[in-house]
């Protein structure tokens, strides 16, 4: 093989390509060949220094390079993805479920509209000394049953607000006023399970629920006891609107069940150290007593000046005596 | 601004804010800023803690908070000197009545009489003291949340 002639022919780009063929193969074994074939020093000088070059870009470069990718020593990229972190913890998130603001459950009242008899006589005729002696037909068809719904409402209201009056005449005081309210309210829940496209009446008892909320809230400022005696007869639940209201979002949410889930793990944790320390604690006393008394007894004997006292030692047998009862008394308990 | 001022004084009124703490109750003071821009004041809130081991301080009462010499914890800088006005139970501070609103407990119950007064009225006497629907019917004693999550548990604090 002529090598001399070979490389005087082959351009710059040829040779650097030629060695990228055979870098492949057993290149080593060639090298030595050539090199000892090669007679014009000049050229053996150009062909090692482009061999080198190529041989930096070719392979060596890209050679450190993938080792920086694959150490994450990357100059220019950042190690770590900051948006879109997906949890590693299994918290599995359900949505709640969106309960109109007229419906009982949000409205706080905690009963619904009662099944009322409907052979009790109207509102405007239940005094009347006529109907006592009248037949038994028109004494029937002056009952409820007989009468439009808005009568028995208007009895459901009376009764209502009779729970709560302050004396006969009574309509207009604050806890009247609102227990008629709740009357009003319970029945139109009931209306608006059975017509739910009454967008008028929907409008109308969401209002009438709110301003029921503003005079709690005021009865509640003025006189707190009252307020509490109302909610119990009347039956209502007082929640305050929370200070900051926002929609609910997923992030938010998994964000709070994953603090409540840490917090979790942290009480279990400092539970159990608990525990095992308590478990641990008569055996410390024991040891406790033991070297006390060792102490004492060695200063006695050694007549230097004795620091243990009796009663230190009487205190933690009583400790003792304590903890023991303490467990004997949760066992039996367990029993 | 207000930080700094609060904590210069000594003694502050507060109002009684719902708090999970247990030794220590929340306190919302209110205090007026002066924005030197318009010269005008403006209210300023803030939150303090005060050391208070028998939670005597239910939510909405007006106390009196004294600065203690040693701050207590990072947030316990307070502790509570005296409850100025119980919430919910005001007293004419002329004639030392109790009142309700714009008239007088005395007055109610006079007017009461003359209509003719009902059993199912209101009866202050028999009455127990106040927070007896605690965590039953009435939940202004904690800070409620919007419900954010379906537990399948039963969530009273939940709005």
């Amino acid at each position: 093989m002529n090598s001399t002639r070979l490389v005087r022919c082959v351009t710059f780009v040829s040779v650097k390509r030629y060695f990228r063929l055979v870098n492949n193969k057993r290149f080593s074994n060639l090298l030595s060949v050539w090199i000892s074939c090669l007679i014009n020093l000049r050229q053996l000088v150009l062909l090692i220094s482009n061999f080198y070059l190529d041989y930096f870009i070719t392979e060596l470069f890209p050679f450190v390079m993938n080792s920086f990718r694959l150490l994450k020593l990357h100059p220019i990229k950042t190690q770590f993805r900051e948006y879109a972190l997906k949890s590693d913890l299994k918290i599995k998130w359900v949505r709640p479920e969106k309960i109109p603001c007229f419906k009982p459950e949000k409205s706080g009242d905690l009963e619904t509209f009662p099944e009322i008899d409907k052979k009790l006589y109207q509102e405007d005729f239940k005094n009347c000394k006529e109907l006592k002696t009248a037949n038994e037909l028109v004494k029937k068809l002056f009952t409820l049953e007989f009468a439009p719904r808005n009568e028995t409402v208007r009895h459901y209201i009376n009764r209502t607000s009779d729970k709560v009056r302050r004396h006969v005449n009574d309509y207009g005081s604050h806890e009247a006023t609102i227990a008629a309210w709740t009357g009003v309210i319970r029945a139109m829940q009931e209306s608006m399970e059975r017509l739910p496209r009454n967008k008028i009446m929907k409008v109308q008892l969401k209002e009438l629920i709110d301003r029921r909320k503003k005079f709690l809230k005021y009865l509640r400022r003025w006189d707190y006891k009252r307020f509490e005696w109302l909610l119990e007869t009347l039956n209502l639940k007082y929640v305050p609107m929370p200070l900051d209201v926002h929609w609910i979002t997923r992030k938010d949410s998994l964000t709070k069940l994953t603090d409540k889930y840490c917090d979790d793990i942290r009480k279990d944790k400092l539970e159990k150290l608990k525990l095992q320390l308590q478990s641990e604690q008569p055996a410390f006393l024991e040891e406790k007593i033991r070297i006390l008394e060792f102490i004492r007894n060695e200063q006695k004997s050694c007549n230097v000046e004795v620091t243990v006292h009796q009663d230190e030692i009487d205190n933690v047998k009583r400790r003792l005596d304590d903890l023991k009862e303490k467990v004997k008394q949760l066992n039996q308990e367990e029993i | 601004m207000a930080l700094r001022a609060a904590s210069k004084v000594s003694i502050l009124l507060g109002q009684c804010v719902p708090c999970i703490k247990q030794n220590a109750s929340k306190f919302k003071i209110k205090r007026l800023e002066l924005d030197t821009n318009l010269n005008m004041y403006f209210p300023a809130v803030e939150y303090i803690y005060a050391f208070d081991p028998e939670k005597k301080c239910k939510t909405g009462d007006v106390v009196l908070i004294e600065q203690l010499p040693e701050q207590m914890t990072r947030l316990i800088t307070h502790k509570v000197k005296e409850v100025i006005y119980p919430f919910g139970d005001i007293t004419d501070p002329l004639t030392g009545k109790k009142c309700v609103a714009g008239k007088y407990r005395e007055d109610i119950e006079v007017i009461n009489k003359v209509y003719g007064e009902l059993d199912t009225r209101f009866k202050y006497d028999e009455a127990p003291p106040r927070g007896w629907q605690e965590d039953k019917k009435d939940f202004s004693h904690v800070e409620t949340y919007m419900k954010y999550h379906e537990s399948g548990e039963d969530q009273p604090y939940a709005y």
